[in-house]
């Protein structure tokens, strides 16, 4: 666990100046460790792809209910005025 | 769903951020020629980007939600005008189909790997780095008894994700442009 922690630290750039150098240096030697970096670095790339599809259907949720939801027809018939061709 | 609480308490955000702002975007779009299905894509493009601006801000927002997704909105719409006025070749246009295609097959991967990730994973992984909730809410809301073990298992549920990504060679290049 502590090297994915410190790949994290060096991928968010959260570790001490020191601590930072020393893990430069070892990426230089290591090549399973840079290896390891560059599929994190993906990962959590992934993650905010799948964070931002997620966000994206629970917004299209909300719009869902409140233009089909029976308490909320004085809003959406706000809404659909202002597109009412003239 | 395991995120409840926090998804309740996101959908109550976006229910009062739709009521709050949703009417002048509409009006805004709808004043400059735009359909209702421009209005509610931009809107909610705009709804996502404050969402992502409001979690990553760590000494919050200077600004009102309302102005903030308004001056979204109207950058999109520009970006809107000026992407329908760039006439296409035909040969682009089929590209774009394509690219369609090649979209949902790798989101059919993304799906797989999420599975073979663990559904529990990509949630934790998503509520730390994605909707940033504090560790401390993150152990309460998944259970664990101490952010000790919660710091723990999120490590644990990366390395796993790390690792279904270098099996599948997948990156997030292949399911973007």
């Amino acid at each position: 666990m502590n090297e994915v922690q410190e790949i994290e630290a060096h991928l968010l750039k959260s570790s001490a100046p020191g601590d930072a150098l020393l893990f430069e240096a070892k990426l230089i030697l290591d090549d399973e460790l840079k290896d390891k970096t560059h599929y994190q670095q993906k990962a959590y790339e992934l993650i905010s792809f799948y964070g931002r599809r997620q966000l994206k259907q629970e917004i299209a949720a909300v719009h869902q209910k409140l233009f089909t939801q029976q308490e909320h027809r004085g809003f959406r018939a706000r809404i659909l005025r202002l597109f009412k061709t003239k | 769903m395991i995120l409840t609480e926090a998804a309740l308490e996101r959908e109550g955000l976006f229910v009062s951020l739709y009521k709050n702002v949703f009417p002048a975007a509409a009006k805004y779009i709808a004043r400059r020629g735009g359909n209702f299905d421009d209005a509610k894509d931009i809107f909610q493009e705009a709804l996502a980007v404050y969402y992502e601006m409001a979690c990553a801000a760590k000494d919050g927002i200077r600004t009102t939600p309302e102005a903030y997704m308004m001056g979204v909105v109207k950058n999109l719409w520009y970006k809107k005008l000026r992407d329908d006025n760039r006439l296409l070749p035909f040969d682009d246009q089929t590209d774009d189909v394509a690219e369609d295609e090649r979209q949902n097959l790798l989101l059919g991967k993304i799906t797989t790997l999420m599975e073979s990730a663990g559904g529990k994973c990509m949630d934790l992984l998503k509520a730390f780095y994605y909707d940033q909730l504090p560790i401390k809410k993150l152990a309460e809301t998944f259970g664990y008894g101490s952010e000790r073990s919660a710091t723990v298992q999120k490590y644990k549920c990366l390395e796993k994700l790390r690792t279904e990504v270098k099996q599948k060679h997948l990156s997030y290049a292949d399911f973007i442009e």
